[in-house]
């Protein structure tokens, strides 16, 4: 145990290492230069756009940038080229918005999957079960903005009521309640959205695994015992089936950073997803490299925590 | 079972827990009825968020937004577009010129001259005893005072390539004896000063001055004589143009936290914007200041090393509170963060997000990408605004803008001209439109064939239906332009016809300059077809629109148009800056100055210079350094007028539209102001002549019912 | 051993291999599986009638005179709704209409949305099929390596040759001529001495520095492995959208991109599959006669591998179809003037009030077809997963 843990470590830093410098790579060798060095302004002279250039250490070597900018991504340092703010500080912010979105898409996926899921593999083959099949790829195959803005033009036009955002703007002076009530409102639309493609994957893998149970033969010896369906469905294949999942919580740990941009675009709600969309815009190397190596931490956490926690629910499984 | 209800149930549970938070949220109606804080208020939508709150730094358009409303310049602009004062009371310009005594020229009826006998000659010339023509005359009149500076010396160190290291330099020090030098005291700049003196001190009077006579040094310089003749004049130019701008600030003027605003602010500000540890993107606008000189605390002198006629304009600038960010202060701050007070500069302050103005509103909070909050400031000089707060969100999507609006969340929006289509008929709302100082155009890589070719340009140009594209893609909103200044000023040349949309002419025209259509239609030179590609920048739906018209509009007359759309980045390193392209699709946001030198001068094609079209016209350089000398206004129309009918007449870009911008709201939003007699009085909302509705922002207010105003209103 | 042997011995394992129904019988067998599964066969149903369409589109809308031009502006057609009549008034003769009306109206610019979709179609489906071909072909790559080859182990030599040789096309590619051009020479004089090596002097050196060159470190199933585990810490649209947006913009590279960013899965069925074929007795019938790896590989391993593969491509194209209207929405899709129904779903939504068709018609066709193929996608993997099917 302790040998696979120093082990799985020691990979997953390597992995990491490549991981910093392929993105590194990428970004700096693609064509363009950072929107602050815009040379198309009538207000830039070459000059300027060679200071901006040494104040950004653009002008040296690659090596020594990809140093640079890792050292002063570990002491916490770097500081973004928009609005010389520092990234963690920035990363932060949003992150602490994103994590409301995340927690209701996260609850949703999980509380409507499973009884979608597990019903469907009960009554296999049948209508329901067709029927949950058909919506679940319904749900995984519509683009997801077009999708958004069915939604938002059915409700807006109907009800009146304003979705975008964290809150209603202008509301002052109302109880603490209503604007709780308020957040909440705004928080159903996106994730609502966030969850869709995430119901239908996760109820269609509730289904196949509780398949899979339900043809084991404890499960077909707890049915010929003469248990109720309820309690052979319900108790003996459920609690089987549910073991992979366990090992799911590890694998969600990248989505608490890998906000939807196009949602957020939409709902103009200000989390992770949309800063890294504006920081590709604007070529803001620092937050898009922050944000690729912290999302690749949290994977790589993932996994990890994953794999011990499938070494620990299942005995049979031994690295 | 208890896991399937808990299966069951939670799912439930959780849906009416989210749905039922509908119930607690207003209405649009709802919103101002119970809720009279909210007409105080006034929130607008914006697509982009600001970068950076400090009008030094900034250089997008939303940082833009909010500093017009936080910070105040010393100038702006009225609703004719003439400048008016804020926190400047008034101004006054006049000019210094110098020139030095030239010991050898000879001058007509006097010979060689002495500095007391220039000036007697002077005197004597402005007295009307020397016959002069009327030019001249005016140039005299002009002169308000003339002294002798006397002769001085003084050294200067030169850095100096070394011959055959390119690289290394070396300081060399020179010995300047300067000659005796005049000094004039003009009322008005005069940049024909000197040429009007040459009548009478003789035309190479100016031009032989030998500058190279007075400077010695380490002899047999490397840079070889002609270096050092041009150095020798810079040191001791012959004549200077020294325009000064006086300042009479306005007095009791506060900042946000309180603090007088005098004079040093205005130089401290200025000199911010020359630190170039703090990269300001403004400097090339005040490179021409040779000092700025605090007189007293409420007077400030601006000279000027050369002629430069849009400086004024530049002082539109908002003014930084010097107490707050001088070195010391900034030292202060770098110390309490920990970092190295040498290298914190202004662009590591945090003021940049808590910015402090002499503006109309206070700044209060800022939550990037969600919204900026302003708060009126009640010491405002001219007195508070009507709104107590100002919010500008930031909604990157604009279909979710317009939802937000219907749902009464915004106020106002970027509202495209489809959507005010649509809202024109709509009896809640008022809209506006207006020329805005921007124009979009089709450039033409004018060193590439056959687009050197004024008859090629023209009829790419006529074979374009402009007025279609605003009927029909701007639904109006837009206005043909035929030349590079703005329309609403009087630079603008209105006595140019726009080209024609005329498929056949331009047949014809191409035929005069060898393209005729072969077989399969497509016009042909030589045995080689007519064939380029036009580019533009991703992200902007109207060039797209451009860019699909013009390609259909030329394939019509047998031109064979490939079309790319590049990422703006890519666009502008790749492409424009390199000038490689055969047609671009692009626009010009320009200011209100008629200055085109960097634009249109021939100085300017080479590679990362805006010149990038190549045009390149002796008689348009002329009128271009012109326009940008010429501080009266009436001479300044005529060059420009002059300059925009030579432009036309080339064509190096096809002149498309210049596209008005347009605003919706809420018709309950008036104008409130108090008559002389204490009586409150509501005007409805009208954009000025020049197209700003904006313009008398500090007075709206929105009242929860829409008033009804006489038909003369 | 010729050719010919090769062949009839590959006949002799194929029969080998199990007592099954001939050929004809299998394809005959899944059309009945096929049949059997209404949801999957509508899904291959609107799957053909997808491919028609787009077929007729290349067909009807390129060339110089197309019968449904998608590119002939109507200015004063604009925003017309789907059947409506053209205004015959102020039309050219050519700009009329193929079919006398507009069947799914005319967009912003008055060009005939019927046409664009058409052409849209064949884009749409282009964009799908190349990234997905790519990403097939990598994972089959990489994948049958690292299941066949798995236990091999890489050597010192060719890490550090790997390096040589990436880094001087680095610096080649970078500017640094010299540099770059002495690198690579340095790699190729090693390959062929190795290469002279193996050929003239099979015995072991015992040369200390080569046999330090010559230790092993890891097998190339880790190596690959490893390579895979990278890929996946990306956020993989994260990753599509940072490199489409700062390359320029072209439907080559966002077709490429995708290929390179979705070919971690596919490797991992493919390895996954070859680990449990090469432990199988044909494999080493076949080794045993001595034919060559790759023969084994493509000939033998790899078809029977290609079940998960077919699943998971035809679920890849509808994502890729997904993916490229999700770039189109940022403004980062392929660039005009080549229609995708993306692009002009993500065009059309400006005017969702004034002009809904410009999105709807878009966004159902897209839905339907996506769900087309994941539908038929899953019906396949039902079919050709014998052990799922016992079930029904």
């Amino acid at each position: 145990m302790l040998s696979f843990i120093g082990r799985s470590i020691i990979q997953k830093i390597i992995t990491l290492f490549f991981v910093m410098v392929i993105s590194f790579l990428i970004i700096h060798l693609a064509p363009g230069e950072p929107s602050q060095v815009d040379p198309l302004n009538p207000k830039f002279t070459p000059e300027m756009v060679e200071r901006f250039r040494k104040a950004f250490h653009l002008d040296e070597p690659l090596h020594v940038q990809f140093v640079y900018f890792y050292r002063d991504l570990f002491t916490g340092k770097t500081i973004s080229w928009k609005d010389n703010e520092p990234v963690l500080k920035k990363i932060g912010e949003r992150f602490l918005n994103s994590l409301p979105l995340f927690i209701v898409a996260t609850i949703l996926i999980w509380t409507l999957a499973f009884p979608i899921g597990v019903r469907s593999a009960i009554v296999r083959g049948g209508a329901y079960d067709r029927l949950a099949t058909f919506f679940s790829y319904l749900l995984y195959s519509i683009p997801g903005f077009f999708f958004a803005y069915i939604l938002i033009l059915l409700i807006v036009n109907a009800f009146h009521v304003p979705v975008i955002g964290m809150k209603t703007f202008g509301l002052t002076d109302v109880s603490l309640l209503r604007t709780g009530m308020d957040r909440v409102w705004h928080l159903v639309l996106p994730s609502v959205l966030e969850a869709t493609v995430g119901i239908a994957v996760l109820s269609r893998y509730v289904r196949s695994q509780m398949l899979e149970v339900e043809g084991q033969d404890y499960v077909r010896t707890a049915r010929a015992k003469g248990l109720p369906p309820e309690q052979v469905h319900y108790k003996h294949a459920l609690r089987n089936a549910l073991l992979p999942f366990v090992t799911m919580f590890g694998l969600m740990l990248p989505g608490l950073i890998g906000g939807s941009v196009i949602i957020e675009s939409i709902f103009s709600w200000p989390g992770i997803g949309r800063m890294a969309y504006e920081a590709i815009l604007s070529r803001d190397y620092p937050i898009i490299l922050s944000i690729n190596f912290i999302s690749a931490v949290l994977v790589l956490i993932g996994t990890f925590i994953s794999d011990i926690l499938y070494m620990v629910v299942d005995p049979r499984i031994r690295l | 079972m208890i896991v399937r209800r808990i299966l069951i149930g939670a799912p439930m549970v959780l849906i009416i827990f989210l749905l039922q938070s509908y119930l607690w949220v207003p209405t649009y109606e709802q919103q101002t009825r119970g809720n009279p804080e909210r007409l105080t208020e006034y929130i607008t939508a914006s697509i982009g968020d600001a970068s950076i709150l400090n009008p030094i730094l900034s250089a997008d358009s939303a940082s833009n937004d909010i500093e017009s409303k936080v910070f105040e310049g010393l100038i702006d602009r009225d609703k004719e577009l003439r400048f008016r004062g804020r926190l400047a009371k008034s101004w006054k310009i006049y000019e210094e010129a110098f020139f030095y005594i030239n010991e050898k020229a000879s001058i007509p009826h006097l010979g060689k001259a002495t500095a007391p006998e220039v000036v007697k000659l002077l005197k004597r010339a402005r007295g009307g005893y020397v016959p002069v023509g009327a030019h001249v005359k005016t140039s005299l009149d002009n002169i308000r005072e003339i002294a002798i500076v006397p002769a001085r010396e003084f050294l200067v160190t030169r850095q100096e390539k070394v011959m055959g290291k390119a690289a290394e330099k070396t300081a060399v020090r020179i010995r300047v004896m300067a000659p005796d030098r005049i000094k004039l005291i003009l009322k008005n700049v005069d940049q024909d000063l000197f040429k009007s003196l040459s009548t009478i001190l003789g035309s190479d009077y100016f031009h032989s001055f030998p500058a190279q006579d007075y400077l010695s040094g380490d002899e047999g310089g490397p840079d070889g004589s002609r270096g050092k003749v041009d150095y020798a004049q810079e040191v001791l130019p012959a004549t200077e143009h020294n325009p000064v701008i006086i300042f009479y600030l306005r007095p009791h003027v506060k900042f946000h936290d309180g603090h007088l605003f005098e004079a040093r602010d205005v130089k401290f500000t200025y000199e911010a914007i020359m630190d170039p540890k703090n990269l300001s993107p403004r400097i090339a606008d005040y490179e021409p200041v040779k000092e700025v000189e605090v007189v007293d605390p409420l007077t400030v002198r601006i000279f000027y090393k050369r002629l430069y006629s849009p400086a004024l304009g530049t002082w539109g600038i908002g003014i930084l509170p010097e107490h707050l960010l001088n070195s010391e202060a900034l030292k202060k701050e770098a110390m309490r963060i920990g970092n190295d007070p040498e290298r914190f500069s202004m662009r590591q302050s945090s003021f940049n997000r808590h910015p402090i103005g002499c503006g109309p509103f206070v700044f209060q909070e800022w939550k990037s990408d969600q919204y900026i909050a302003l708060a009126r400031f009640d010491d405002y000089w001219e007195g508070p605004p009507q709104y107590k707060r100002f919010m500008y969100r930031i909604i990157p999507d604009l279909l979710t803008q317009e939802m937000e609006f219907y749902a009464g969340t915004v106020d106002s929006y970027d509202v495209q001209p489809h959507q005010v289509q649509r809202l024109k008929n709509d009896p809640a709302y008022q809209n506006f439109s207006g020329l805005t100082f921007g124009y979009t155009y089709i450039g033409y890589n004018m060193r590439r064939a056959p687009f050197n070719d004024p008859r090629v340009r023209r009829a790419l140009g006529m074979a374009i239906d402009v007025h279609k594209i605003i009927q029909y893609v701007l639904y109006g909103q837009g206005e043909r332009i035929t030349g590079p200044f703005v329309k609403q000023t009087d630079y603008y040349n209105h006595l140019i016809t726009p080209l024609p949309y005329d498929p056949e002419g331009a047949l014809k025209l191409l035929a005069e300059a060898g393209w005729r259509r072969n077989k399969e239609g497509w016009l042909e030179k030589d045995g080689k077809r007519f064939q380029f590609t036009l580019i533009t920048n991703s992200g902007n739906d109207l060039r797209k629109a451009v860019l699909t018209i013009a390609q259909d509009s030329w394939k019509q007359i047998g031109v064979d148009v490939r079309t790319d759309v590049v990422e703006w980045a890519v666009f502008v390193q790749e492409r424009v800056d390199k000038a490689d392209f055969d047609a671009l699709i692009l626009g010009w946001n320009m200011g209100i100055e008629p200055d085109l030198y960097q634009i249109w001068h021939s100085s300017q094609t080479h590679p990362y210079q805006l010149n990038f079209v190549g045009f390149k016209d002796p008689l348009a350089d002329d009128l271009i350094i012109k326009i940008r000398q010429e501080y009266d206004h009436r001479r300044q129309v005529a060059y420009c007028r002059q300059l925009h009918e030579l432009i036309a007449r080339e064509q190096p870009y096809t002149f498309l539209y210049a596209s008005k911008w347009t605003a919706v709201l809420d018709k309950r939003i008036v104008i409130r102001e108090t008559d002389a007699a204490g009586n409150i009085i509501y005007r409805k909302i009208t954009p000025t002549k020049t197209g700003n509705y904006t313009f008398y922002f500090n007075k709206w207010i929105k009242l929860s019912e829409a008033p009804v105003f006489s038909a003369k209103d | 051993m010729t050719k010919t042997d090769n062949k009839a011995l590959f006949r002799d394992t194929g029969a080998e291999e199990g007592p099954r129904a001939p050929r004809e019988s299998r394809l005959r067998e899944f059309w009945r599986l096929l049949r059997r599964n209404r949801l999957a066969f509508s899904g291959l149903a609107i799957f053909v009638f997808f491919f028609f369409v787009a077929f007729s589109g290349l067909v009807l809308t390129s060339g110089t005179r197309p019968v449904f031009d998608p590119a002939i502006v109507r200015l004063q057609e604009k925003l017309r709704p789907p059947l409506s009549e053209p205004n015959l008034a102020n039309l050219l003769p050519k700009e009329i209409p193929t079919l006398g009306v507009y069947l799914f109206g005319t967009d912003d610019l008055g060009r005939d949305v019927f046409a664009r979709m058409l052409q849209g179609a064949w884009v749409s489906l282009t964009v799908g099929f190349v990234a997905v071909g790519i990403a097939v072909l990598i994972g089959i790559g990489m994948g049958g390596i690292s299941g066949y080859f798995g236990r091999n182990p890489v050597r010192v030599d060719h890490i550090l040759l790997a390096f040589i040789v990436s880094l001087g096309g680095g610096l080649l590619i970078g500017g640094a001529f010299f540099a770059g051009g002495v690198l690579l020479l340095i790699g190729s004089t090693y390959i062929l001495f190795s290469l002279w090596r193996k050929k003239w002097s099979g015995k072991q050196s015992a040369q200390k520095l080569l046999r330090l060159l010559h230790k092993d470190t890891i097998s190339i199933d880790t190596l690959i492995m490893r390579i895979v585990d990278i890929m996946l810490c990306f956020p993989v649209f994260f990753l599509i959208l940072t490199v489409v947006a700062l390359l320029p913009a072209s439907m080559y590279n966002i077709m490429i991109v995708i290929g390179l960013t979705s070919w971690m899965g596919t490797t991992r069925f493919v390895r996954a599959e070859l680990l449990s074929l090469r432990e199988q007795d044909f494999v080493t019938a076949a080794k045993a006669l001595g034919v060559s790896d790759w023969r084994i590989i493509f000939r033998h391993m790899i078809p029977n591998a290609m079940a998960p593969v077919l699943v998971s491509a035809t679920i890849g194209i509808a994502s890729a179809i997904l993916i490229e209207a999700g770039l189109s929405f940022l403004g980062f899709g392929v660039p005009p003037p080549h229609a995708t129904w993306g692009n002009i779903l993500s065009d059309g939504k400006r005017f969702i009030f004034d002009a809904p068709w410009l999105t709807f018609i878009p966004g159902f066709a897209i839905l339907i077809v996506v769900l087309a193929f994941n539908l038929f996608g899953e019906g396949l993997r039902d079919i050709l997963n014998p052990k799922l099917r016992e079930r029904y």
